[in-house]
C-alpha cells in the first residue's frame, strides 16, 4: 500500500504535485478520430510520461498499424529537433474497447508526448490527424472527410492535417490547418509561426458529361428505359450485340440525373474520402459518381472489404451510376454479393474486428450480349451459338438477380442510314422531364427518407399507385396469363409510376401499364 | 419414369414401317405410354441452329398435325427437333428417337430437354436402337437419322444447313420412298442453304403450311387460318419472319409508340407474342 499512495496521486496530478522539487506532471490530450467504415468516433489520445525504465506503450486496442506509430513518432520527434523523452511513454486512446486502426493517429500522439514532457506549453485544441515520416514530415491519410465533420459535429472546429488532407477538412466547414512537417504543426500550435487557415476550395466546375443522348443515333426505346431509369432510379438492363452502343447509352445516364445536392457531395465525398480518392484540388463531388469496374473485379473489389476494410465500388458509386459492362462475364459468386446492396442500399462488412457499413444507394445499369458469339439478332452479323449454349450463357445471371432489375431492354444495330438521323433530343431536354418527373416523387414522398419510386414500398405502392380501369384490365390479365410474382407485380406498378410521373400524370394509365410490361419482358 | 422394354421385329408391337430398313433396328428400346405401330406418323426435322421462324414454323407444324392425330417423330436435339416435340406436346403426342441409349441420353443432357423427355414419355414415347447404357458416337446418329426417316409416313425438312443431319434423314426418306417436304427459307441464311437446296433439286416439294402437311397425309385442315385484324395482325405479320425490337417494329409500321406498346402488350398478354430473353419479340 505504501508504494501505491504516491502513484495513485501522481497519475491525475496534473500540477497538484505534493513537492516542488518533483517535476511537474500532466496528463496531455489531444484529440483524433477514429474510423470504421464511415462510421467514426472521436478518440482521446492521452499521453502520460513518467519516472521509470525508458518504454514506449500504446494502450487502447491499437491495431498493427497505431502500435507501429511509436517508431515513426519517436523517430519523427527527434528528427524535428525535440527530445524524445527518455522516461516511461504511456499513450491511451480512449475510449479503449474499440480497436483503433491506421496511421491518422502519429500526428495526435507526437503533439501529446511534446505537450506532456513540456516541450510545448499550450494544450492543443483540435482535432489532429495525420501520418508521420521518420524525418517528421507530415503525410496525409484516408478517411478525412468523415472524421472531420464528426469532429464538428462535437464542437471541435479546428483541425491540424497534412497539407494535402486541409482542403478537403475546409470543405467539410472546419477551420483547417495543413502542415509539412511536424515541425510547423508545433510552431502553429505554440504561437511562435502561426498558419492562416486553408481556404475551402472552389467547387470543380460542373463536368460537362461524357455523353450526351443527342450524340446517340436512333435507339428510341432503350432512350425511353434510360429516361425512366432516371426518373425512377430503376435499375437497366441493355442487351445487344456488340458496337450497338450499350455502353455509349450507360455513360449518357449521369447526364439525365439530377445535379448532386449538398447532402448527397458530402456523404458521396466521404466515401471517397475513405477510399483515398480525394482529388485535393476539389475534394467536394460535384458530379455523380460513375464507377464502371471490369468484369474480372473480385468481391472485395465490387463490395468492400480487406483490412483494414475499404469501401468497394457499390460504395463508391453512392449517388451515382454503377455500370456493368459484359454483366454475363462476371463471376456467379461476385454478382450474388450485388443482392444486399441492391436491397439495403447499404452494405455491412463485418470482420472479426467489427463490422464497418459503407453506403451503397446507387443506379444500376448493366449491359450484356445476347449470346456468347454476340450476335444472336444482329442482322450485320450471323450468330453460330447453338440454343443451349445461349441458355446456359443466360443462365450465368442467377434469377434473384434479373430480379432485382426493373427494366430490360435490346439495344439493335442502327442502319446506316438512320446513323445520320437528325433531330435528336439532347441530355438537357430529357433531364428537365426527370427533373419534374422527381419533384412529383418527392411531394408524394414529403416526410420520409424516401425519395424515388424504386423506393416505394409496398404501403405507398397501395396508396400511391392507383390505376385507370383499362389499365387495371391490362394488369389483371397480365398476372393471369404471365405469372407475374408479387414481387414482380409491385416492380411493374413502380416502373408505371415512373411513366406516368414523366408524363406529369396522377393517375397510372393504361398506356403506363403498357410501357411498363414491354420494358419488363 | 417406367423402365424402357426391348422389342424385336418379330413382335407384334414393333412399328412396321421400321421393316423397310435394310437393317431394321433389333431390339427396339421403348420408353414410354404409346403403342409403338405408329399408324400415322409425320416426321419433323431440322437445324439445331434453327432461325426464329425456324422455330415457329417447326412448332406449328407439329401442332397442326398432332392435333389431327398424327404422331410427330423428331429427334429431340436441341433446335428445331425440340421446337417439334414442344408443339406435339401442346396438341396431341409425339415420339423421340434418340442416337444414344435412353438412359445415357437422360444423365446427359440438360434439365430444359430431360424435361421435354419426361412429357414426351407421358404423351408418347422415347424411342433408341442402342442399350440403354450406350453413348454417342457420330454414327449412332447417322443411323438414328434413317430411322426417323423409315418411322414416318411423310418427312419435313424444315431448316437444314448444307452439312445438316437432316440431310441424311431426307435421303433415307427419299430411299425409301417417303414423301419428302421442305419448308422454302430466305435465300443468303445459313441455316436453310439445304433445305432450299433439296427443294431447287426436286428431292422434296416445297411446303406451303399446315393445311398442305395434313393435305399431304389425306386428312382436310381443320378450318380457315385464324386472322387477327387491325393493329394486332400488322404487328403478327411483321413478326413472322423474325424477332424485332419495339423500335423496328414501330419504324415497319408508322405506329407511334404509345400505340404500338398498348397492342403490343395486349399481344404479349394473351399470349401470341412472347419477349425474347435480349428485350426482343417474337411470335410464339
Amino acid at each position: 500500500m505504501r508504494d501505491r499512495a504516491p502513484i495513485a496521486t501522481d497519475v491525475i496530478g496534473e500540477s497538484r504535485s505534493p513537492t516542488p522539487e518533483v517535476k511537474v506532471r500532466a496528463v496531455a490530450r489531444v484529440w483524433a478520430c477514429a474510423l470504421w467504415g464511415l462510421e467514426t468516433a472521436l478518440v482521446t489520445v492521452e499521453v502520460d510520461v513518467a519516472n521509470g525504465l525508458p518504454a514506449f506503450v500504446v494502450v487502447g486496442l491499437p491495431d498493427a498499424a497505431v502500435q507501429e506509430a511509436r517508431e515513426r513518432v519517436r523517430a519523427a520527434i527527434r528528427n524535428s529537433g525535440y527530445e524524445f523523452p527518455l522516461r516511461r511513454v504511456t499513450v491511451n486512446l480512449a475510449p479503449a474497447e474499440r480497436r483503433k486502426e491506421g496511421t491518422g493517429f502519429d500526428l495526435a500522439i507526437a503533439l501529446g508526448i511534446l505537450r506532456a514532457s513540456g516541450q510545448l506549453a499550450v494544450d492543443v485544441e483540435a482535432l489532429c490527424l495525420g501520418e508521420l515520416a521518420l524525418d517528421g514530415a507530415l503525410r496525409p491519410v484516408r478517411g478525412t472527410m468523415p472524421r472531420v465533420r464528426h469532429a464538428l459535429a462535437r464542437g471541435i472546429a479546428a483541425a491540424l492535417l497534412a497539407s494535402a488532407n486541409a482542403g478537403e477538412a475546409a470543405a467539410c466547414g472546419a477551420d483547417a490547418y495543413g502542415f509539412g512537417s511536424l515541425r510547423e504543426a508545433v510552431d502553429h500550435v505554440a504561437g511562435s509561426a502561426r498558419v492562416a487557415p486553408t481556404v475551402a476550395p472552389a467547387p470543380a466546375p460542373p463536368e460537362r458529361p461524357a455523353v450526351d443522348l443527342a450524340d446517340i443515333a436512333g435507339q428510341e426505346t432503350p432512350k425511353r428505359a434510360l429516361e425512366i431509369a432516371a426518373a425512377g432510379a430503376h435499375s437497366l438492363l441493355l442487351v445487344g450485340p456488340p458496337g450497338t452502343g450499350k455502353t455509349m447509352l450507360a455513360r449518357a445516364l449521369p447526364s439525365l440525373l439530377p445535379p448532386l445536392d449538398h447532402d448527397e457531395a458530402l456523404a458521396a465525398s466521404a466515401v471517397h474520402s475513405v477510399a483515398g480518392l480525394v482529388d485535393p484540388r476539389h475534394p467536394l463531388l460535384r458530379s455523380r459518381p460513375f464507377r464502371a469496374p471490369h468484369h474480372t473485379a473480385s468481391p472485395l473489389a465490387l463490395v468492400g472489404g480487406g483490412s483494414p476494410p475499404r469501401p468497394g465500388e457499390v460504395s463508391l458509386a453512392h449517388c451515382g451510376v454503377l455500370f456493368l459492362d459484359e454483366l454475363a462475364e462476371f463471376s456467379p459468386s461476385v454478382l450474388d454479393t450485388l443482392r444486399e446492396p441492391l436491397e439495403e442500399r447499404s452494405i455491412t462488412i463485418s470482420r472479426a474486428g467489427g463490422a464497418a457499413t459503407y453506403p451503397a444507394r446507387f443506379l444500376l445499369v448493366a449491359a450484356m450480349n445476347p449470346c456468347p458469339c454476340g450476335h444472336l439478332g444482329d442482322p450485320a452479323v450471323e450468330c453460330r451459338c447453338l440454343p443451349d449454349a445461349v441458355e446456359r450463357y443466360r443462365g450465368r445471371l442467377s434469377g434473384p438477380l434479373l430480379d432485382r432489375i426493373d427494366l430490360r431492354v435490346n439495344v439493335p444495330r442502327v442502319p446506316y442510314e438512320r446513323l445520320r438521323d437528325e433531330g435528336r433530343e439532347s441530355s438537357a431536354t430529357v433531364r428537365g422531364r426527370v427533373l419534374a418527373a422527381r419533384e412529383r416523387m418527392a411531394a408524394r414522398l414529403v416526410g420520409t427518407a424516401r425519395r424515388t419510386n424504386a423506393e416505394l414500398t409496398v404501403a405507398d405502392i397501395r396508396r400511391w399507385c392507383r390505376v385507370d380501369d383499362y389499365g387495371e384490365m391490362l394488369l389483371g390479365a397480365a398476372i393471369r396469363e404471365r405469372r407475374l410474382s408479387a414481387r414482380g407485380y409491385h416492380r411493374l406498378l413502380r416502373v408505371a409510376r415512373t411513366v406516368a410521373d414523366l408524363a406529369g400524370s396522377d393517375q397510372i394509365r393504361a398506356d403506363d401499364v403498357a410501357v411498363a410490361l414491354l420494358m419488363r419482358a | 419414369m417406367s423402365a424402357a422394354i426391348a422389342i424385336g421385329p418379330a413382335d407384334p408391337r414393333y412399328p412396321p414401317r421400321l421393316l423397310d430398313l435394310a437393317h431394321p433396328p433389333d431390339p427396339l428400346w421403348v420408353r414410354g405410354e404409346i403403342a409403338v405401330p405408329l399408324e400415322r406418323a409425320v416426321s419433323i426435322v431440322g437445324t439445331r441452329r434453327a432461325t426464329g421462324y425456324g422455330l415457329r414454323v417447326a412448332r406449328e407444324l407439329a401442332a397442326a398435325a398432332a392435333a389431327a392425330g398424327i404422331v410427330v417423330v423428331s429427334g429431340l436435339a436441341q433446335g428445331i427437333d425440340s421446337a417439334a416435340h414442344e408443339g406435339a406436346l401442346e396438341r396431341g403426342r409425339t415420339v423421340a428417337v434418340l442416337g444414344q441409349g435412353i438412359a445415357a441420353y437422360l444423365a446427359r443432357t440438360n434439365a430444359r430437354r430431360r424435361r421435354l423427355a419426361a412429357e414426351i414419355v407421358r404423351a408418347g414415347a422415347l424411342i433408341a436402337e442402342y442399350p440403354p447404357d450406350a453413348s454417342a458416337k457420330d454414327w449412332t446418329f447417322v443411323r438414328r437419322n434413317a430411322t426417323i426417316a423409315a418411322l414416318a409416313e411423310v418427312v419435313i425438312v424444315v431448316e437444314a444447313p448444307s452439312d445438316s443431319g437432316a440431310l441424311i434423314t431426307a435421303a433415307e426418306a427419299r430411299r425409301l420412298r417417303r414423301p419428302l417436304y421442305a419448308v422454302p427459307g430466305p435465300i443468303g441464311v445459313a441455316a436453310c442453304v439445304g433445305s432450299n437446296a433439296l427443294i431447287a433439286s426436286g428431292e422434296a416439294r416445297a411446303l406451303t403450311g399446315a393445311e398442305m402437311l395434313l393435305a399431304s397425309l389425306g386428312l382436310a385442315s381443320d378450318g380457315a387460318v385464324r386472322r387477327t385484324d387491325g393493329d394486332m395482325g400488322r404487328i403478327l405479320d411483321a413478326l413472322a419472319a423474325s424477332p424485332l425490337d419495339p423500335d423496328a417494329l414501330a419504324k415497319r409500321l408508322g405506329l407511334a409508340a404509345p400505340a404500338l406498346a398498348q397492342t403490343l402488350a395486349r399481344l404479349l398478354i394473351s399470349g401470341e407474342v412472347r419477349p425474347c430473353p435480349d428485350g426482343r419479340f417474337a411470335r410464339r
